[in-house]
């Protein structure tokens, strides 16, 4: 039930005004603002990571160390590029999308805590703050990852700023985490049960329970770390009775469901994409959602296989097994989703070559986890390109391409615009082909013997590195077609009209943008958000236009004359 | 808007199951065929353990290839055979899922994840088990070099050498503790068990050894083992695969262009490298017994006990400083050439030793313009890390001097 039904504070005064950019930098406690707001900065600091990346390419063009100053400046380099995109870019944008989506998917008026929502995102621009001020007095040189005691007895002040950002980072996760949880459970309306929600609410709901759950144990860590820097312990000093692998530990308990904090809200954008722009319900609604929690559980018990050089011997076996396991449910998603494609009528949107895009490379990401869930196997290349090829391709070629095709998606519902189509297909032919080249021969550069985080290698790499950064500066280029697009499109694109993809859920069941509380009286969900070719859904899309008028026609037809009857179940 | 006239049709049915068998094959075929591949972006296969890793490997990629192929070509055919024609405003069949199919495909990847486990579970047991008359080496990492140390008893004194004819201090050393030596290189030979038993000096590193397929981090205050047997004569590159700051890239071995006594340019290799010689007549000929010799009967001259203890790569200094006179070509530190004129200008009122001993004792007080603080404090205290006795400083103090421009 949708049972907010007093106007919240901070809604009132937009009410019936036209959405001003300057909004976003005000205090506002309406979901939809904070959901851009979150979108807004986690695309800015995509931007500032992209950069890091593109200078760590440059400098990997030749084997020396001749672009930076040192390698001091190189490790700052990937310590902070990786930062950023885990933690102020993927997080946040998948963040941004769950805090504009969820309340509009559930037909409610706004989060279960709309202050505290607010909250949770103004903890995000002081915390890359800090993050940036680290440059200035010596960057954290330790990696993402920031094993002590190199990042306890060495790395710069940086370090520490690095530690109380990411501090102000998990408390905003943990309170944004909560608000979702309570708003899932307790404002969907009549007639929703938990197995009629949108798929992208159970994905979200499983990342807000790790959310919870994990972040803590970073908080933990993070705290151990900071006393160790400025206080004097030695909880990680060896010398003085300490231990280094108690930092792996507590940080991967956090950063390996962390994993899934990143690819489940883009499973979910996945399922809602992937079904809509193929026109047929979604194969296996039970096994998706049920998967998603499968992998939140299991997640917590395959930490430790990143420290399987590290760990004591004796226990990287049982951590082998529950690494194999995971990789269960994660093939029922995508199994599910190739059965949703087969036999569908599927529409080349942007957004849906993007999820195409997702599916064709997650896959890959998805054997090489497997073959690194091996211990003989991922000895040899632990630490090496290889990972930074996995992880590239599941945090890229999965969540990056997921946002892609949640922002192609979603985009008209926020700004009542479309985006240009043609400058869509040439954003992702760009990237996808950079993407690829970028990270597949990285593969092969960690077989043969590359380490990770080096800012000087063996000559015999050079070549393959000559490839992987042309290709990376390709992909960078292609990041500009989406924000030249972006800035085109909320000035001239096409009006969207209330549901340009003709979609059941209840997001489009409102005009674009959505009015401050979202909806003028209580809206009617749908019994199957995916419950395409039926009579009924015909029905239900038909009262929608009659009630808000005709939406643009994009699913790149032309609008027939009405059909005089449906043929029939 | 339309709705579906998707119809299941069964009369094909026959049709379509020749084209699954066909499909099967072709996906079966292709894991194989991409297997095959796996050579050509491997190092070379340098060990026993190499080979099962690889091979394991191998069944992994032709798997992972077959699903690759089988993911991928549904996604494609349905692209191909699915998509919507222009103005086609229908929606596709109402098919919610299928028990017996989501049951299969979960079925089949746990089963296949079973296998994989219990096989990589059998080649782990294989890999990283003791083994007989294993060869034991120390590895010291410490920021940015690696060190070797090799202890024998005195079963093991060179040919030709006995027990008396050493200094009376060695012999009593050598006694207590048997025949103790330090390379930058690890030297083995074929079929011999390695077993290395590392520690760290200051931060994490991890000893890598692409060819070996062996990797084992280094862990501040813990012991950390690996073991391997080389299957193959030839050398191979030891890299550093844990982030451990500034010289991480450096800490593996290096090829340096040089030139021998008689002005020739020549590779040398410098840095940490694993030497495996044909067999143990070769490894004792051409590396244990020479090194031991000048262990047993150091140099009288300071100096040239200098070299001694610098080329053996005791002390991390090789990836850091340039010395043309040792073949160094590190460029994290100031170079060292022509150190012995440079030395007594730095501090006013600081003899050329005087310098020396402190920078080399306090390194961040002695910083030399435009490097950072990356050189470690070696100490004077056994229980210290990067523990230096005085004696080992005083003869490189005197080597050092004795490195002129010019």
């Amino acid at each position: 039930m949708a049972s907010v039904t007093v106007p919240l504070p901070g809604a009132i005064a937009a009410e019936g005004r036209k959405f001003k950019v300057s909004e976003l930098l005000r205090w506002s406690v309406d979901h939809k603002i904070i959901g851009i707001q979150y979108m807004v900065t986690a695309f800015f600091f995509f931007i500032v990571g992209g950069a890091l990346a593109m200078m760590i390419r440059w400098e990997l063009l030749t084997p020396a160390l001749d672009v930076m100053a040192d390698g001091t400046a190189y490790n700052q380099l990937f310590s902070i590029h990786g930062t950023v995109m885990i933690f102020l870019w993927i997080i946040p944008m998948l963040a941004g999308f769950g805090n504009y989506l969820i309340p509009l998917m559930l037909g409610a008026k706004d989060m279960a805590f709309p202050w505290l929502n607010a909250f949770a995102f103004w903890l995000i621009p002081p915390a890359g703050v800090l993050l940036m001020l680290g440059f200035f007095v010596g960057q954290a040189e330790a990696g993402w990852t920031s094993y002590p005691p190199l990042s306890t007895l060495f790395s710069g002040d940086g370090q520490t700023l690095w530690a109380m950002s990411l501090h102000l980072l998990g408390l905003s996760s943990i309170l944004g985490a909560i608000n979702f949880i309570v708003t899932i459970k307790n404002m969907r309306p009549e007639g929703m049960g938990w197995f009629q929600m949108p798929l992208f609410c159970w994905a979200v709901l499983a990342t807000s329970i790790i959310v919870v759950l994990a972040t803590p144990f970073l908080a933990g860590a993070l705290t151990l770390l900071l006393l160790d820097r400025v206080a004097g312990t030695a909880f990680f000093n060896p010398a003085q009775g300490g231990d280094v692998l108690l930092w792996q530990n507590v940080f991967w308990f956090y950063s390996h469901p962390a994993v899934y904090i990143m690819i489940l809200p883009a499973f979910g954008v996945l399922s809602e994409v992937i079904s809509i722009h193929s026109r047929k319900p979604i194969f296996g609604y039970r096994a998706i959602a049920l998967s998603s929690l499968a992998i939140a559980l299991v997640g917590f018990t395959v930490w430790a296989h990143h420290m399987f050089t590290s760990l004591t011997p004796e226990l990287r076996i049982p951590f082998m097994i529950t690494s194999m396991i995971i990789a269960v449910p994660t093939g029922i998603k995508v199994f599910s989703w190739l059965g949703t494609l087969f036999g569908g009528k599927i529409h080349f949107t942007s957004a849906m070559i993007f999820a195409l895009g997702f599916l064709s490379m997650f896959v890959i990401g998805g054997i090489s986890g497997v073959m690194l869930g091996s211990v003989p196997f991922d000895i040899h290349v632990h630490d090496t390109y290889f990972v930074v090829s996995h992880l590239h391709f599941v945090l890229y070629g999965g969540s990056v391409f997921g946002i892609f095709a949640g922002i192609y998606h979603w985009f008209p519902k926020i700004t009542g615009r479309m985006l240009n189509e043609r400058l869509g297909k040439w954003h992702f032919a760009l990237t996808y082909v950079g993407f690829f080249f970028t990270f597949f021969p990285q593969h092969i550069v960690g077989i043969l013997g590359m380490p990770r985080r080096v800012g000087e290698y063996a000559p015999e790499f050079q070549s393959l590195n000559v490839i992987i950064s042309i290709a990376s500066f390709l992909m960078g280029i292609s990041t500009f077609i989406l924000i030249y697009n972006v800035i085109v499109s909320l000035r001239a694109g096409k009006q969207a009209g209330a549901n340009p993809w003709r979609a059941l859920t209840l997001e489009w069941q409102t005009s674009s943008p959505p009015p401050a509380h979202n909806f003028t009286g209580d809206p009617v969900p749908f019994k199957n958000p995916y419950g395409y070719g039926t009579r009924a859904a015909w029905d239900y899309l038909h009262a929608q236009e009659n009630r808000f008028g005709p939406s643009v026609d994009a699913l790149g037809v032309e609008k027939p004359a009405p059909a005089p009857t449906p043929a029939g179940d | 808007m339309n709705l579906s006239q998707n119809v299941p049709s069964t009369g094909r049915s026959s049709n379509a199951i020749i084209w699954i068998v066909a499909a099967g094959i072709a996906i079966v075929v292709g894991g194989i065929v991409i297997a095959s591949l796996q050579p050509l972006f491997f190092p070379t296969v340098g060990s026993a353990e190499a080979e099962q890793v690889d091979a394991l490997f191998r069944f992994m990629l032709a798997i992972g290839g077959m699903i690759f192929l089988l993911v991928e070509g549904v996604l494609v055919y349905s692209i191909l055979r699915f998509r919507a024609k222009p103005g086609d405003m229908s929606d596709g069949p109402p098919i919610q899922g299928n028990t017996t199919l989501e049951f299969v495909w979960t079925i089949i990847p746990a089963v296949i994840v079973l296998v994989l486990t219990v096989y990589s579970w059998s080649v782990w047991t294989n890999t990283h088990s003791i083994k007989p008359n294993e060869q034991t080496v120390g590895a010291v990492g410490a920021r940015f070099a690696w060190t070797f140390n090799y202890v024998v008893d005195t079963a093991s004194l060179p040919d030709g050498v006995t027990l008396d004819q050493l200094e009376p201090a060695i012999q009593d050393d050598v006694r207590d503790d048997g025949i103790q030596l330090s390379h930058p290189q690890l030297h083995t030979w074929v079929n011999q068990p390695v077993a290395v038993s590392m520690t760290t000096q200051d931060v994490n590193h991890a000893f890598w050894i692409p060819g070996m397929r062996v990797k084992q981090d280094l862990l501040a205050g813990r012991t950390t083992e690996v073991r391997f047997t080389p299957i193959e004569a030839g050398t191979y590159r030891i890299v550093c695969a844990e982030l451990c700051g500034a010289g991480h890239g450096a800490m593996a071995g290096q090829i340096v262009n040089t030139r021998d006594e008689a002005g020739n340019p020549v590779q040398e290799l410098q840095g940490a490298w694993l030497i495996v010689h044909p067999d143990e007549d070769t490894y004792m000929r051409e590396f244990f017994e020479p090194e031991a010799r000048a262990v047993l009967f150091p140099p009288e001259d300071p100096a040239l006990l200098g070299r001694q203890i610098l080329a053996s790569g005791r002390y991390p200094c090789a990836t850091c400083h340039v010395l043309e006179d040792l073949g160094w070509a590190g460029n994290l530190g100031p170079s060292l050439n022509g150190i012995g004129d440079r030395a007594e200008t730095r501090v006013p009122g600081q003899s050329a030793e005087e310098y020396l001993y402190e920078s080399i004792r306090l390194p961040y007080d002695y910083l030399v313009p435009g490097y950072g603080p990356l050189m470690p404090q070696f100490n004077d205290e056994p229980t210290e890390p990067n523990y230096m006795p005085e004696e080992d400083l005083n003869a490189i103090i005197a080597y050092l001097l004795t490195q002129r421009a010019g």
